[in-house]
């Protein structure tokens, strides 16, 4: 079971390597390494496409900036926070809008792993654990 | 001024609506303990990551695309998908003398109910062991109060000696008799305002032991007077493995804190079989190769880094390890035990058939050795019992063979007669410790051959009476042993006389 999830693994990992085109996941290719998969059926399709689904899903949070909010966030904002965090990743990097009421106020920007916290409910629980 | 102040509370304003950067992941699977976490990009080997609920994990594998953590604290709560952060530290424990008397788990978090620990400084719990320019070597004696142990086997302050033997041969009750002995040393050395007597603070460290086991230990501490001076760090068995693994390196850091400190103290820990079990566990659920006994690789590394962290430093104070390990069918030819062997400054072995003979504490003298000890053993001890490992070795060689032959020579009838007499003498009930001053009368008796007309089956009551007679009727002559440290002509005359008398008064 060990050895079969490795080869998927190995097999995903290769699979994602083709998927990419100047820095960026290609919506072109992932359509053509599935296609691929379909065709030529490799042994354990599913756990293949899981990992292949999961490294192409942390790809793309790499290069979107998820902007969860409370209270209302302009455009120019969106874009101020694209532009900086294009800037810290030397990437493009795209910002999306998603409310967010439990954050009492401010911001909390999610790009791949990192995670800006700016809310206040983030330093309320900040100051829930140091109590 | 007022524009000065403005601007102060500009930055402060500024800084504490600073976003804060956290890097995080998402857990995968949780099993037995340890965890598999997506993401976590940014984290450190060995660096704590947060779990939701409080608990906290220790990042130890860093693969490609996924972290193994093991996880300190309830994992009841946790499932996949929950978000993990990191948190830039590595794991810490508080040290200090506020943890004198306490009983902490494997993060310091006190468990015996008394409130918080009041401790003002963190000591990493992973550290690098001090280098040979650092180090002393070892010159000073650490009494155990058992005189088998402290005049054939002795130990220093800042050596590495192993208790070794089969389940209920008495391994843990040497090293309490130990703490005890610290204890009552140290009120001692207290109380007579000596500038330069150096206090020795003990450390217990319970890794997989039933919590009955750990409370009788606590009460035995306790009764004795001795948790005052002492600290104790519980891993029971019913912890999850990585509480285990990690508890060692805590009492470890704690201890250090006293090293570093010009201060001495003392670590248990017991037991380093059930320690390197918690690894093992540990390391085949993070799928790390497996080799001998399903052991992983790193296995002597596990025990070499965490011993090697006991040392005497030049300048500073002094860490001695007293580590633990427990046969099966006395075997010390295994896997574990061989690591820790070669690793220690020698070893205390206990067998099964002594401690069944009712030879308590049951040392096999062949098999124990001390390769620092007689350095840091003093002067009086030497030359009441210089000899006496050898003879005692001797006597159990003789033994083995006069079970062949009845007609014995009146040389060896004399060997195993005072053999057995030395057996009988070194006999000693559990958490009562001899002073060292005790142990130097009982054996210059001994020598002097005020034993020889006690039938053998008598000799412990002779010197339980010997012993008494000394404690009640001649205080300053053993006040006077344990200041000079060696016996000079008036004090061997001293001891001569006081030894006729108690022969005169015993009847056996």
């Amino acid at each position: 079971m060990a050895t079969h999830a490795k080869i998927a693994e190995h097999l995903a990992r290769q699979l994602f390597k083709v998927s990419i085109a100047d820095g960026a996941v290609s919506a072109e290719r992932v359509a053509g390494v599935l296609e691929y998969v379909e065709k030529h059926q490799p042994p354990n399709p599913v756990m293949v496409l899981k990992a292949y689904s999961r490294l192409v899903a942390a790809e793309i949070a790499k290069g979107e900036a998820v902007v969860e909010h409370a209270g209302a966030v302009g455009d120019a904002m969106l874009s101020a926070i694209a532009a900086a965090m294009t800037r810290q990743y030397g990437r493009r990097v795209t910002a999306t809008a998603r409310p967010d009421a439990d954050l009492i106020a401010g911001l909390r920007v999610r790009v791949g792993d990192d995670v800006y916290e700016s809310s206040i409910a983030g330093q309320l629980a900040a100051l829930a654990s140091a109590v | 001024m007022s524009t000065v102040l403005e601007q102060i509370e500009q930055e402060i304003a500024k800084l504490s609506n600073k976003g804060v950067k956290k890097n995080t992941g998402n857990i995968r699977t949780v099993a037995d303990g340890v965890a598999k976490i997506d993401g976590l990009s940014d984290v450190m080997y060995n660096e704590m990551v947060q779990f939701p609920g409080g608990a906290i994990g220790i990042a130890l594998n860093l693969e490609e695309d996924e972290v193994g953590c093991v996880i300190l604290g309830d994992i009841a709560n946790l499932k996949e998908g929950d978000e993990v952060t990191t948190t830039g530290r590595l794991l810490s424990v508080p040290v200090g003398k506020g943890l004198l008397g306490r009983v902490v788990d494997a993060l310091g978090n006190p468990v015996d109910g008394k409130g918080p620990v009041e401790a003002k400084e963190f000591y990493p719990v992973e550290r690098i062991a001090p280098g040979v320019v650092v180090r002393k070597s070892v010159s000073q004696a650490l009494f155990t109060g058992i005189m088998a142990i402290d005049s054939m086997i002795p130990i220093g302050r800042g050596q590495r000696e192993l208790i070794i033997g089969d389940r209920g041969t008495g391994k843990t009750t040497i090293t309490i008799d130990t703490i005890i002995n610290q204890a009552r040393i140290n009120k001692v050395g207290i109380a007579s305002g000596d500038p330069k007597f150096r206090p020795v603070y003990s450390i217990y460290v319970a890794v997989g032991q039933k919590n009955s086991n750990i409370a009788r230990t606590v009460s035995a501490l306790e009764a004795a007077g001795a948790l005052e001076f002492t600290t104790i760090v519980a891993a029971p068995a019913a912890d999850n493995p990585a509480n285990l693994y990690i508890a060692p390196y805590s009492g470890a850091a704690i201890g250090e804190w006293f090293m570093e400190n010009d201060m001495d103290a003392l670590i248990v820990y017991d037991d380093l079989s059930k320690h390197a079990v918690a690894y093992r566990q540990i390391s085949l659920i993070l799928k790390r190769p497996s080799g001998r006994e399903a052991y992983p690789g790193d296995v002597f590394y596990l025990h070499s880094r965490l011993l090697e962290r006991a040392a005497r430093l030049d300048g500073k104070g002094s860490l001695t390890a007293l580590p633990i390990i427990e046969t099966l069918a006395g075997d010390v030819s295994a896997y574990i035990s061989t690591n820790v062997i070669s690793i220690t400054d020698g070893q205390i072995f206990l067998e099964t058939d002594l401690f069944n003979q009712g030879i308590r504490p049951a040392i096999s003298v062949g098999l124990s050795v001390s390769r620092v000890g007689s350095a840091a053993q003093i002067k009086a001890t030497k030359q009441v019992g210089g000899k006496l490992k050898g003879e005692l070795a001797q006597f159990r060689e003789l033994a083995a063979f006069a079970q062949f032959g009845s007609d014995l020579d009146a040389k060896t009838k004399a060997q195993l007669d005072r053999g057995n007499r030395i057996v009988e003498l070194f006999k000693q009930p559990a958490f009562s410790p001899l002073p060292i001053e005790l142990q130097v009368a009982v054996l210059f008796a001994m020598q002097k051959g005020f034993f020889e007309p006690v039938d053998i089956k008598k000799v412990v009551d002779a010197a339980a009476a010997l012993k008494h007679f000394f404690t009640t009727r001649k205080d300053a002559l053993l006040a006077e042993i344990r200041t000079k440290a060696a016996l000079d002509k008036d004090l061997e005359a001293k001891l001569q006389a006081a030894c006729e008398e108690w022969k005169s008064s015993f009847t056996p």
